[in-house]
């Protein structure tokens, strides 16, 4: 059976969250992230901001140099987290069929819907306006028989953009689109896809299976599909959180133990926080260290599951003691919990500590 | 240097050292000896940096100097080889070590590499009886957590009185104490000496009794423990930490005392545990009038119960342990009873063997929660 698959993308996040709340801001190239001394990155930049050639992930140094006048806007994730979940509330209302792929993006299967509503293209068209009614914010839409091709779709017209590829449009879809437009396929892949005189994503079905798997390894298999328009993948609702942290990379290099420890404690006790939230137990901490030379550790330590913010803040304290921080400069920290259970889960096990 | 010593002279210490080189071969020296040939003796050393061993053999030294080999290999090729005499001698690009007709040539690392070994000799040694120290080792051993991210809990303590020593090991979970009297040591202060060892020296030096002769001397050193046993020392690095204060923990009044055979408990624990839960292994001890219900239970295998007479007339009540924990002291005593003391199921229970001479023995188990 034919699926019908959306996409939807918010535009410019965060930076519309910004712009929509403080009309200062309309209008102006912004970007939302951590300052340029502070080695910041961009988290998301308006389309104004775009127009400079400024895009996420970018550091934000680049960005102050493509722009001189952008402004740059520290990130608020509470007011980010408060329009996501209406947006998603309004997903849900379609289908229970929702993979959120991150606070702003989803994949919603409508092949059935509550809203009995046969044309996906409808129901995209739908949820866009109520998302801008609602929301004040607006969001592209993608919509196809996959989800391959409805994430490129939703790309396709940005901002605001709604993208229909019906099943008789697939072919003449593929024909005109370029290696590098796939999820997945990064310039060093594209370049080597186009060494191999690969510039278009259907040119991979010509191409011998072997030559293509020398040139990008186990993803061969995987473009030879694609290139076919084929992506059997389901919608996954509500993925299970399997771990959950945070961490920091700060503007000057950490030295002092002192400083060091305050900050895993600072980032342990989120985390902990987050269990309870949850109303999850876990049984796994996990630190990550940084070390001014890039070189990179993680320490764990796992034990009877707790959601104690006391232990799960002693545990990570501990952990620091098998690394070398302090000892030498630190550049990012993080912590982390996993291995989840229930507190019914954990009532079984067993909690024979000597009372030391 | 090139020097010859009998088979069995070279292998009875070459064995020794399998315990003490570096096993993770992340530092490659670590995983050599080095032997110093001299006068009429080999001197062996090797070490991982926490723990180190020197020790030597008669050898008729016809070019004094000094090499290093791989422990594990030259160990493996002296043990295959007849009881006969050993050849082991330096040339330009190895070391010939060779017997009868066999003939090898192995490759060395540069001795410069070696780590130098810490020196005794400067604090005062004390005499520790080997029965005694054996004792300890063996009924504590076991109790020490592999890898604990408390990390002075991946040692055992090592107390010394002028009267008497303890070692003490604990998991978190359980806890093992020996006490043993010493001879009033007129040379040795009042104060109590306190250090933490490692996991591993507890080990070496319970194989370095094994072979045991004579007495044991010990000197702590600033950050070093030095074991003197005849001809050997074990060297070892000392635990930084504090050691938890294991005598809070020890329970003083459990009023309820059991007394079991030692063979007979030990087999029906192993028998009832084959049913327990795979992950807390948890066996119930349902005590009651003159028996105790030893029984398991596990949602996915299925049930078991074994019922041993006792002579208990206190009330009813029962208590659940991590079977291996009763197992691990089981195996560590050599009394035919062993006593069973308790308060109520969530207080920490103390097994002893009944009637030990020449140690006092303390097991602490933290019942599991039902």
């Amino acid at each position: 059976m034919v699926r019908r698959i959306i996409h939807l993308d918010m535009d410019a996040f965060y930076a519309s969250v910004e712009q929509r709340d403080d009309p200062s801001l309309r209008g102006k190239p912004l970007v939302v992230g951590g300052q340029p001394g502070e080695r910041g990155v961009v988290a998301a930049a308006s389309y104004e901001a775009r127009l400079f050639g400024v895009r996420s992930a970018m550091s934000m140094a680049k960005a102050v140099r493509l722009c001189p006048t952008i402004v740059i806007v520290p990130p608020d994730f509470a007011r980010y987290r408060a329009a996501s979940a209406a947006v998603f509330a309004l997903f849900h209302e379609v289908t229970a069929l929702v993979e959120p792929l991150s606070l702003d993006e989803a994949y919603l299967d409508v092949t059935e819907n509550s809203w009995q509503e046969p044309l996906a293209t409808n129901v995209a068209r739908t949820l866009k306006e109520r998302i801008r009614t609602e929301t004040r914010l607006t969001a592209s839409a993608g919509v196809a028989p996959n989800k391959f091709l409805a994430k490129i779709a939703s790309g396709w017209k940005k901002p605001d953009g709604l993208t229909v590829i019906s099943p008789d449009r697939v072919e003449p879809f593929l024909q005109q689109l370029p290696v590098d437009a796939l999820w997945g396929v990064g310039p060093v892949t594209a370049r080597k896809l186009r060494n191999q005189g690969i510039e278009r994503l259907v040119d991979v079905r010509a191409i011998d299976p072997s030559q293509l798997r020398k040139a990008v390894g186990s993803l061969a298999g995987w473009l030879r599909q694609l290139a076919d328009g084929i992506d059997d993948r389901p919608v996954v609702p509500n993925r299970e959180s399997k771990s959950s942290g945070s961490e920091s990379t700060y503007s000057e290099d950490l030295i002092s133990l002192e400083t060091i420890r305050g900050e895993i404690r600072g980032m342990a006790s989120r985390a902990a926080r987050w269990l309870a939230r949850k109303t999850l137990l876990a049984r796994t901490v996990t630190i990550k260290v940084r070390y001014s030379d890039f070189t990179t550790i993680t320490r764990s330590h796992s034990a009877a599951p707790t959601g104690d913010e006391g232990s799960i803040v002693a545990r990570a304290i501990q952990l620091l003691d098998r690394t070398e921080a302090g000892r030498r400069p630190v550049r990012l920290l993080g912590v982390s919990v996993h291995n989840f259970c229930g507190e019914a889960d954990a009532a079984i096990e067993p909690a024979d500590r000597l009372p030391f | 240097m090139e020097f010859v010593a009998r088979k069995n002279d070279l292998l009875r210490e070459l064995q020794l050292f399998q315990g003490i080189v570096e096993r993770k071969n992340t530092i490659p020296i670590l995983a050599n000896v080095l032997m110093e040939a001299k006068g009429d003796e080999v001197r062996f050393s090797a070490t991982d940096l926490e723990v180190g061993l020197r020790s030597k053999c008669k050898a008729s030294v016809t070019k004094p100097g000094s090499i290093t080999l791989p422990a594990k290999k030259f160990y493996e090729i002296v043990r295959s080889l007849p009881d006969t005499d050993i050849r082991v001698a330096e040339d330009k690009s190895g070391v010939k070590v060779a017997a009868d007709r066999f003939d090898s040539r192995m490759q060395t690392l540069p001795k410069e590499d070696f780590p130098t070994l810490p020196e005794s000799g400067g604090a005062p040694t004390v005499g520790l009886s080997p029965v005694s120290m054996k004792e300890m080792v063996s009924k504590t051993q076991f109790a020490i957590t592999g890898e604990d991210t408390r990390y002075f809990l991946n040692g055992a303590l090592f107390v010394l009185r002028p009267d008497s020593m303890s070692l003490v090991a604990t998991d978190g979970h359980r806890l093992a104490l020996v006490n043993v009297k010493r001879d009033g040591n007129p040379s040795a202060n009042g104060d109590e000496n306190k250090a933490i060892l490692p996991k591993k020296t507890l080990g070496e030096l319970g194989r370095l009794l094994g072979e045991g002769d004579g007495d044991i001397s010990y000197e702590r050193g600033e950050n070093h423990l030095f074991f003197t046993v005849g001809d050997r020392m074990l060297i070892s690095r000392m635990i930084d930490g504090q050691f938890p204060a294991y005598e809070r923990v020890i329970p003083k009044g459990n009023d309820k005392h059991i007394e079991f055979e030692r063979d007979r408990l030990t087999n029906a624990v192993k028998r009832v545990a084959l049913l327990s839960n795979e992950r807390s292994r948890a066996v119930k001890f349902q005590i009651d009038r003159g028996k105790v219900d030893i029984t398991s239970s596990s949602p996915e295998l299925g049930e078991a119960k074994e019922t041993l007479p006792v002579e208990y007339s206190g009330g009813e009540m029962q208590i659940c342990f991590n079977a291996q924990y009763v197992l691990d002291f089981l195996s560590a005593v050599t009394t035919d009873v062993v006593a069973l003391e308790l308060k109520d199921e969530v207080s920490q229970a103390v097994m002893t063997p009944v009637g030990a001479e020449g140690y006092d023995y303390t097991y602490v188990i933290m019942p599991m929660r039902v």
